[in-house]
């Protein structure tokens, strides 16, 4: 019986891991620094992993696990979409999908004075960019960019707002474009804000281009680039026999 | 000075405000000059300092059981911290001076109180974490949630704290602290330890 013990840090890195796993072990490696991110916690010379997911590693010294989950765990400089759910006297209080509520203090927008706080109504769908997220404490957001420009964050008018896995979010985000997003950018033309939380909000002129943009999106997530762009030419070509019949009448 | 071992309950006169003078557990009523106990206790009288003007000896109602301690102002309470915020740090009160109390208390550092200088750059994140033990000044009786407790001092301060790996920190300078076990250093703010 041969035991294939190859515990090299190499062997783990992008293959699926579970609480438990020890993942690093820092006695076999070199005088070396290394990050660790999200998923991972060190006990003395071990570095075992505290969530499911795929270990990655970037270079030079980079490494996190990556999961997706529907909750979402606030990080420092993440842009979300949060709900407003109450206003107090310094914050508002924001449901930003995650295990506490999210302070947005009624100053951090552009140019904000206690002379000229927003009134923002219950429900109301904001793009934010979270400023501090310490564990124990509710985060801190924001409506300004790190120099205290508006940049796009702030209340989203009309549209509409789905919910999708926080592993969606990021494919949505990453750079280059995913292909669903390049797909239907070449076809129709529409306005979307993807927040890192597992929320995303579409605008078009016309509902049923937001109903396709929103069912591409939401059937993306299992599906490769290739069945993406099928899946796609599939929505867009009851799209348009819908507008020819709509033309029609 | 004088020792009765009289029992007295809470509304029991003890004498006239004439004679006597009101101390700790007892208060005089203005409308008819009478002293009466508000503490349930043994009566003992206390005669006058020499050098004050007052000539009235003084009377006390002290308590039966010994009285668990209560934090006054100006008093160094150990505490440990239970709840970390934007502006304020919550802790539960364990000990006043060297002696631990009997029931609970609660306090709150407020941001403006953790360090002496530079007082609104403070993160209280950097300055405490849940789980801490602090040794704190009480400022004030506070309002009716929580005594308000400063650590604007060098020896007040994070005494103790447990690391996110588990184990007890070391105290490196006044604003860190480092753990044994992973070598990771966490900011706090540190009590400057006394010999």
């Amino acid at each position: 019986m041969e035991n294939k013990q190859s515990s090299s840090p190499a062997s783990f890195v992008d293959s699926t891991v579970v609480p438990g796993d020890v993942v690093l072990d820092l006695s076999s490696m070199t005088n070396q620094t290394i990050k660790l991110g999200g998923g991972l916690r060190q006990d003395c010379d071990a570095i075992s992993a505290m969530k499911a997911g795929t270990l990655r590693f970037s270079k030079p010294n980079k490494y996190w696990i990556e999961s997706s989950q529907k909750r979402y765990v606030p990080c420092v400089e993440d842009t979300i979409l949060g709900i407003v759910v109450d206003s107090k006297a310094d914050n508002f209080l924001i449901d930003i999908k995650g295990p506490a509520m999210g302070f947005l203090p009624v100053l951090a927008f552009e140019g904000g004075t206690r002379r000229n706080i927003p009134k923002f109504e219950v429900g109301t769908l904001l793009y934010l960019r979270v400023v501090k997220a310490n564990f124990g404490m509710n985060p801190e957001l924001s409506c300004t960019d790190a120099s205290g420009k508006a940049a796009e964050f702030g209340p989203l008018k009309d549209g509409y707002m789905f919910e999708t896995s926080t592993g969606l979010s990021r494919k949505l985000l990453s750079s280059p474009t995913c292909p669903v997003l390049e797909a239907l950018g070449k076809k129709l033309s529409f306005e979307i804000a993807v927040g890192l939380n597992g929320r995303v909000w579409v605008n078009a002129a016309s509902p049923d281009t937001i109903v396709v943009v929103a069912n591409a999106i939401m059937n993306s997530e299992s599906l490769s680039g290739a069945q993406q762009i099928i899946m796609l030419y599939d929505l867009m070509d009851s799209l348009v026999v819908v507008l020819l019949r709509e033309t029609k009448k | 000075m004088e020792e009765a071992v009289e029992m007295v309950t809470p509304g029991e006169v003890l004498g006239k405000a004439t004679d006597l003078k009101a101390g700790k557990g007892a208060y005089a009523a203005s409308h008819n000059n009478t002293i009466y106990a508000s503490l349930t206790g043994f009566r003992r009288i206390q005669a006058p300092p020499p050098a004050s003007h007052d000539k009235r000896p003084t009377v006390e109602v002290t308590g039966h059981k010994a009285h668990g301690l209560v934090p006054e102002p100006g008093s160094v309470v150990i505490a440990r911290v239970t709840k970390v915020m934007a502006r304020t740090a919550s802790a539960d009160i364990m000990c006043v001076g060297p002696k631990s109390v009997r029931e609970k208390f609660t306090g709150i550092i407020r941001q403006q109180d953790v360090r002496a200088t530079e007082i609104d750059k403070v993160d209280m994140h950097l300055s405490f974490r849940p789980g801490d033990i602090v040794r704190a000044v009480v400022l004030s009786l506070g309002d009716a949630r929580a005594y308000y407790l400063s650590t604007a001092k060098n020896e007040l301060g994070v005494v103790s704290a447990e690391s996110s790996a588990g184990a007890t920190m070391v105290p490196i300078s006044w604003t860190e602290m480092q753990c044994p076990l992973t070598g990771q250093i966490e900011l706090r703010k540190v009590a400057k330890v006394v010999n």
